[in-house]
């Protein structure tokens, strides 16, 4: 009796300890996506709303994985109360022009919860980065000031991001068919700064911040069907309104948002091994960007707590210089690990992408850790 | 086991989120205009011609008997001036001897000493002499240079500070004179010796004495004296003889300091006339300020954020008299705008200066750095922005400058103002 008491101590020590982990890291921290030379101009890099197991298949998994937000559909598959939460680091490198930066930043972008209703029908929600608008830009110029020619330094930064705070359901009508339906608020900000410091300390240095205000709205619909057991397809829609800018009380900006549409397979050659392809395809023309299409394939194998996860990912970012969409690919490798029974699950993952276009090259490491509890 | 290794797994995992999760550093030059943001800091440098729209002169604020110095000067051709001060009484009789209270009636006296310090000289004037003269002891804030045209006919004595500050120990001990220089203000304190003929005690006035103080050098003498107004007036020490209760008599000090002191001067040069008109007068004696009023256009009081403001002033008459005769000019913010009675500001970011030096001539232009006046301006929007320009500390020196008022076109006061225009936020 004695070490039954014992035993079922520690199957609840541990969730106890990942949640408070999980609840301490991700509710005092802000969310945000993966920074990128790329969000300095139009509205910024869109986020992966992929959970750390998804985006370590390059994001191939992110279609069927419950803890993701990209297919409503996939909360069919949270058959008990999910909590989950990822933390992102990232070292980027960007070269333009024979120069090359070093930064680092590091980002909480994705947290869901998801359990069932009853057998068929899941609720969830949670927050993803819908797009990162963080950046800091320093030039040097001069300007002519009382007959003579004042060198001065410019800092342009923004730091926000527009997150998307997602209610979704879904529900396994048949067997083989799934829908999935959700809601889409699109809420943000950025703490925007504007500096200026002369070399001739005679000029006093200026600096203007603001903090800009975001908010949108979308839906999104999916269908999940298992023709065979070990074949799953999804297709999935979104589409977002648009994304209104505020000053405090003033509107500057509205611009529109893409619509999305996507679709992917998953197959199950055994219970332990799974391969997945996606592909998505998004509007962003309609604010002033370029459409862009995205791919990812990506595989888990091993049964268990313990799978190894790799994938590859390519596509286009929507804004960048010039008239061809700049692109983007990369790879990933992940494992996770679960505990008391799977009820603690830590996810970790590798990334390693490369962004091109205009003339700049950013290569990155992002590291990936991944929390899930399931109380 | 499943607990040590859930521990151990937790642990590594809460290291490296907090080993990864606090580093930040997303600055990174900027590759213009392809990787900029499509909004830049646009500076602005411009002069504003007119800003200043209103402006006057006013005299007045301090007069001789209220001033913190003390000015002595003799510049030929341009002005005479000499201090005047009357002693406190030590009254009829003296303590005769140290820790009784027994008092002697004074019967005598053996000699004063007289302190001056000065608190500024022109060094390049040599053989730098005081002159001093008893006076009546009638004088007081109405006495003028010409009302004591009398008084200056003959000296009790005279002291070169140089002489005496070049001998052994600075004392010269035939005279008893000696001159101290404090190492740290550089203020120079001469002692002069008057015997009791020069300085004799008069028991009807109780010790009274008045005096004046003219002074000389090899070239054009300047001096600001100590007053009362500044804690370092003229000192005396009588040195008395004292009846010693029918034994005998006794020698004792008493030291006083001054009961008021001013100075009286004569306007030689036509050119420090005191009479005020269009031109904004600042300093000389009495003290004259000049009230300007800006009128900013509205996108610089709340738009713009200020890098560097300029206030530039045409001088219409130039100040006279020495090197050292270089004064402080103040741009003064004020509290509240009644004209020549506009309380001073206290808050230290609403005061601008610049040096004047004397020499600089008419047409020449005077420019104070008045950035932070003018943010605070921007802060403060219920503050008036007027300025009172003043010398600083006033009272202190004769010169006086004049500058073109806002009347004059094309020389009127400006400000030359570099800023930087609101950023456009929220554009993408």
């Amino acid at each position: 009796m004695m070490r039954r008491t014992v035993g079922r101590s520690d199957s609840r020590t541990g969730p106890r300890l990942v949640a408070a982990l999980f609840l301490s890291v991700s509710l005092t921290v802000r969310l945000s996506g993966q920074d990128s030379q790329f969000s300095v101009r139009g509205l910024g890099v869109p986020g992966r709303w992929e959970s750390v197991r998804a985006r370590t298949t390059g994001g191939a998994f992110g279609p069927f994985d419950p803890r993701s937000s990209v297919a409503d559909v996939s909360l069919t598959d949270a058959l008990q109360l999910t909590a989950t939460a990822a933390e992102a680091t990232t070292y980027r490198r960007a070269e333009i022009g024979g120069s090359r930066d070093d930064l680092r930043s590091s980002r909480f972008p994705f947290m869901g919860l998801a359990g069932p209703l009853s057998r068929r029908f899941v609720v969830g929600g949670g927050f993803a980065t819908y797009l990162d608008r963080t950046y800091s830009i320093v030039t040097r110029d001069s300007q002519m000031l009382r007959g003579a020619y004042a060198p001065y330094t410019d800092r342009i930064g923004s730091d926000g991001a527009v997150a998307d705070l997602r209610f979704a359901a879904a529900a396994r009508l048949r067997s083989w068919l799934a829908i999935g339906a959700g809601a889409h608020v699109l809420s943000g900000s950025s703490r925007q700064t504007a500096q200026r410091i002369y070399d001739d300390t005679t000029f006093l240095g200026t600096t203007q911040t603001a903090v800009v205000r975001y908010d949108g709205f979308g839906i999104s619909g999916s269908v999940a069907l298992d023709p065979v057991p070990a074949v799953r397809i999804v297709g999935y829609a979104r589409s977002d309104d648009r994304l209104r800018t505020r000053l405090g009380d003033t509107e500057t900006d509205r611009t529109d948002l893409p619509t999305t549409l996507g679709a992917a397979v998953r197959w199950s050659p055994s219970p332990s091994a799974r391969v997945a392809g996606t592909v998505m395809w998004r509007s962003w023309s309609d604010a002033g960007g370029f459409n862009t299409t995205s791919w990812s394939a990506g595989a888990e194998v091993g049964a268990g707590p313990t799978p190894l996860r790799f994938g590859v990912r390519g596509g286009q970012l929507p804004f960048g210089p010039g008239t061809v969409a700049p692109t983007e690919l990369g790879v990933t490798l992940g494992t996770g690990k679960g505990f008391s029974g799977n009820r603690a699950l830590v996810d970790l993952g590798l990334e390693r992408l490369v962004r091109t276009g205009g003339g700049l090259t950013e290569t990155a490491w992002t590291v990936l850790v991944g929390l899930t509890i399931r109380p | 086991m499943r607990r040590a290794a859930l521990t151990a797994a937790l642990t590594a995992v809460a290291a490296l989120t907090a080993a990864t999760a606090c580093t930040e550093d997303v600055t990174a030059p900027g590759h213009c205009p392809d990787f900029c943001p499509s909004g830049s800091i646009n500076g602005v440098d411009t002069v504003l011609q007119t800003v200043v729209q209103r402006d006057s002169a006013f005299r007045g604020f301090v007069q001789p008997h209220e001033a913190s110095s003390l000015l002595a000067a003799t510049l030929p051709g341009v002005i005479d001036s000499r201090a005047i001060f009357r002693t406190l009484p030590i009254g009829d009789s003296l303590v005769v001897e140290s820790g009784t209270t027994t008092m002697g009636e004074i019967v005598g006296v053996d000699s004063l000493t007289l302190a001056l310090t000065i608190t500024r000289r022109d060094t390049s004037a040599h053989n730098l002499t005081l002159v001093y003269y008893r006076l009546q002891l009638g004088i007081d804030s109405t006495t003028t240079f010409g009302g004591l045209a009398g008084s200056w006919t003959d000296s009790l004595r005279s002291l070169n500070v140089d002489s005496v500050y070049a001998l052994a120990g600075h004392v010269d001990p035939l005279r008893g004179d000696s001159v101290f220089v404090d190492t740290t203000t550089h203020y120079v304190t001469v002692i002069a010796k008057l015997d009791s003929a020069m300085a004799p005690f008069v028991p009807a006035d109780s010790g009274k004495v008045a005096f004046g103080v003219r002074v000389v050098a090899d070239s054009r003498a300047s001096v600001a004296l100590g007053s009362v107004e500044s804690g370092l007036g003229p000192r005396i020490t009588w040195y008395a003889e004292v009846d010693s209760v029918g034994k005998d008599t006794v020698p004792r000090p008493a030291s006083t300091s001054d009961q008021f002191d001013s100075f009286v001067f004569n306007l030689v040069s036509p050119a420090v006339d005191t009479t005020l008109d269009s031109t904004l007068a600042v300093g000389g004696m009495p003290v004259a300020r000049s009230i300007m009023r800006f009128a900013l256009p509205r996108a610089i009081r709340d738009s713009v954020q200020i890098s560097r403001a300029t206030l530039v002033l045409v001088t219409a008459r130039p100040p006279e008299g020495v090197p050292a005769d270089s004064f402080t000019l103040a741009a003064h913010g004020v509290l509240a705008d009644f004209g020549a009675k506009s309380p001073l500001s206290p808050d230290a970011s609403r005061v601008a200066t610049t040096r004047v030096h004397i020499g600089i001539a008419r047409g020449d232009t005077v420019r104070i750095e008045m950035t932070d006046i003018l943010r605070s301006w921007q802060i403060d929007t219920l503050a008036p922005t007027t300025l009172a320009l003043r010398q600083v500390p006033e009272g202190t020196e004769f010169p006086e400058i004049r500058f073109e008022p806002s009347t004059n076109t094309g020389l009127a006061p400006a400000l030359h103002v570099t800023y930087v225009r609101r950023f456009p936020f929220g554009k993408p």
